[in-house]
Formats: C-alpha cells, sequence, structure tokens
C-alpha cells in the first residue's frame, strides 16, 4: 500500500513568497519547485484565484510594476491619514497650554493681590 | 519603512501589534505581504488591469476602516473575504446580477478535517484511501495519482494525459475534495 496516499488528506500551510509566484508564471521553475506551487494551489483557494488572475496580465513583467505603485500608494495614504490624526491631536494641544498660562497668571495675580493687601494691613 | 525588515513576524502578530497601539504602519506591512494576491484575485474576476489596480487600492481602504472597528483572527482568509466581495459586487453593479456575498466577519481558515482524525490509526486511513481512489471518475483518479503519487507536476501530467493545464488544476482539485467526502462515508460506515 502507498503511503503517499496519506499526503492528499493532508493540507500544506507553507506560504509561496512573490518571488516563487513570479518564477512560477515565467516558467523558470524546475519540476520539484513547481510542484511545491501546485500542492499549495489544491488547498489553498486565495492562491489558486491569484494564479488564475496574474495568468490573464497580458505582460507579466508589468505584475511587479503593479504591485509597487500599489504599494507606495498605499504607504502615501497610510502617511496621509498619520499626519491628519496629527493634526486633530494639535488643536487640544493648544487649549491645554493657553490653559496653563491662564491658570499661572492668575496664580501669579492672587498671590500679588495677597501681598499687597497684607502690606496695607501693616 | 521597509517592510522586509519585518518579514518574520507572523500576520497574527502584527495584527496584535495593531491592536495593541493602533497604529496603522503594522497594517501597512501586513498589506503589502498580499498586494500580489490580491491584484490576481481582482484579475481573475475583473479581467481588467486597470479596474483590478482600482479594486486593490479600494480593498485597501476597506481593510483599514474595518480593522479597526472589529478584530479579525485569520487574516489571510479575511482579506481574500473582502477581495473576492468587492469584485462579486463591482460585477453585480456592472451586470446586474446578486452574487452570494460571504461573511467576512466569520471568517475561519478552511480546516483539514482530517486533522479532527489524527488518532485514528494511519492502517484504516490508508485501507479507506484505497478504497475511495477506486471511487473517483477515471480523469479525477488518473491525475490524482499522477500528482501525489508519481509526483509529476501539472505540465507533466498535461503531456502524459493530453488534457489542459487548466482541467489538469480542476481534475486534481476536484478528485482531492471527493477523496476526502468519500474517505469520510468509508470511516463512518466502519
Amino acid at each position: 500500500m502507498n503511503k503517499d496516499l496519506l499526503n492528499i488528506l493532508s493540507n500544506s500551510s507553507k506560504d509561496i513568497d512573490n518571488q516563487q509566484l513570479m518564477d512560477y508564471l515565467a516558467g523558470k521553475l524546475s519540476e520539484n519547485e513547481k510542484r511545491e506551487v501546485e500542492m499549495q494551489l489544491a488547498d489553498n483557494e486565495f492562491l489558486n484565484d491569484a494564479l488564475e488572475g496574474l495568468e490573464n496580465v497580458k505582460d507579466k513583467k508589468n505584475i511587479n510594476v503593479f504591485v509597487e505603485q500599489l504599494n507606495r500608494e498605499l504607504q502615501k495614504k497610510l502617511l496621509r491619514k498619520k499626519l491628519k490624526k496629527q493634526k486633530r491631536k494639535l488643536p487640544h494641544q493648544r487649549w491645554i497650554y493657553v490653559a496653563i498660562i491662564v491658570i499661572l497668571a492668575l496664580v501669579i495675580l492672587t498671590w500679588f493681590m495677597i501681598m499687597k493687601y497684607q502690606r496695607q494691613k501693616g | 519603512m521597509n517592510p522586509d525588515r519585518f518579514q518574520h513576524i507572523t500576520d497574527h502578530s502584527l495584527l496584535d501589534k495593531f491592536y495593541t497601539d493602533k497604529d496603522n504602519q503594522w497594517l501597512g506591512i501586513l498589506l503589502h505581504r498580499y498586494t500580489m494576491l490580491l491584484f490576481g484575485v481582482c484579475m481573475k474576476y475583473l479581467k481588467n488591469e486597470e479596474d483590478a489596480k482600482d479594486s486593490v487600492q479600494q480593498v485597501f481602504l476597506k481593510a483599514i476602516a474595518e480593522l479597526h472597528k472589529y478584530k479579525v483572527e485569520y487574516f489571510k482568509s479575511w482579506i481574500y473575504m473582502v477581495a473576492k466581495n468587492h469584485c462579486l459586487m463591482k460585477l453585480r453593479d456592472s451586470q446586474g446580477k446578486t452574487p452570494a456575498m460571504l461573511n467576512e466577519q466569520t471568517i475561519v481558515p478552511a480546516e483539514d478535517s482530517f486533522s479532527k482524525q489524527a488518532h485514528l490509526d494511519k492502517d484504516k486511513l490508508l485501507d479507506a484511501m484505497t478504497l475511495a481512489i477506486q471511487e473517483l471518475n477515471d480523469e479525477q483518479k488518473q491525475c490524482v495519482t499522477l500528482f501525489y503519487l508519481d509526483k509529476k507536476s501539472y505540465t507533466q501530467i498535461a503531456d502524459v494525459t493530453g488534457f489542459s493545464m487548466m482541467q489538469v488544476k480542476s481534475y486534481i482539485q476536484n478528485g482531492k475534495r471527493n477523496l476526502k467526502k468519500v474517505v469520510e462515508r468509508i470511516i463512518k460506515e466502519k
């Protein structure tokens, strides 16, 4: 009895990286390496759909260009969100500084008033 | 920031870091990992490079917004469902069809049903498999055997059988799914 039969039932969980995927699409992998990717395809719907879609790209060289563009856009968006968040925080901080200055001014003024009152009494 | 620096950190740890400090930079690193796959999924459904790029950007935005609202356990399965649902919605809008949507908040990864039966006697499982493989149709049996037992690649199987690559892929995937069902049935019957 062939023990490899049990391999059919196990789910492979190894991740395929982008380079491996590109090499698979370009037909650059050895038969063993190809099988490794294909073992994942049988278990991983995400990878399977993605590969089918990437095969539809006319010029495969463009895939990396698109991915880099998308990553750059994502980075820009995240940076913009971060700046917006920081700007939203700033007005609150400004009010805190104003409040501290007003309180300090009041304390100093009160202290002067008390001193003046005591001097007049004396 | 160079996402490669964080290659050793798992998706789950990155999500944990995000849920701790709500810093979007963690989501950026996580999403970078899936840009190519997401673009591929969008290409599969939309079949247009510009539409696919547009959709990936929208999926990113949706992911960032949603992850701030609720906790996601299995990021990879979740982001796949977000992208797939987005494409199906887009197709529905353009074709007036109503595709079945999947609930993104209750995603769990495809479970290996046999992991539950890990304790099961290997010999019994092998017996069941030997019987089950005979129940597959000829095409599935041939492709499954060549792929899993003879360790051939899709191209080699296509050469040997004369099937197209797509047929080989489909026979293997459906064959595997059917095998699991039949083995489960045989084990129950015993």
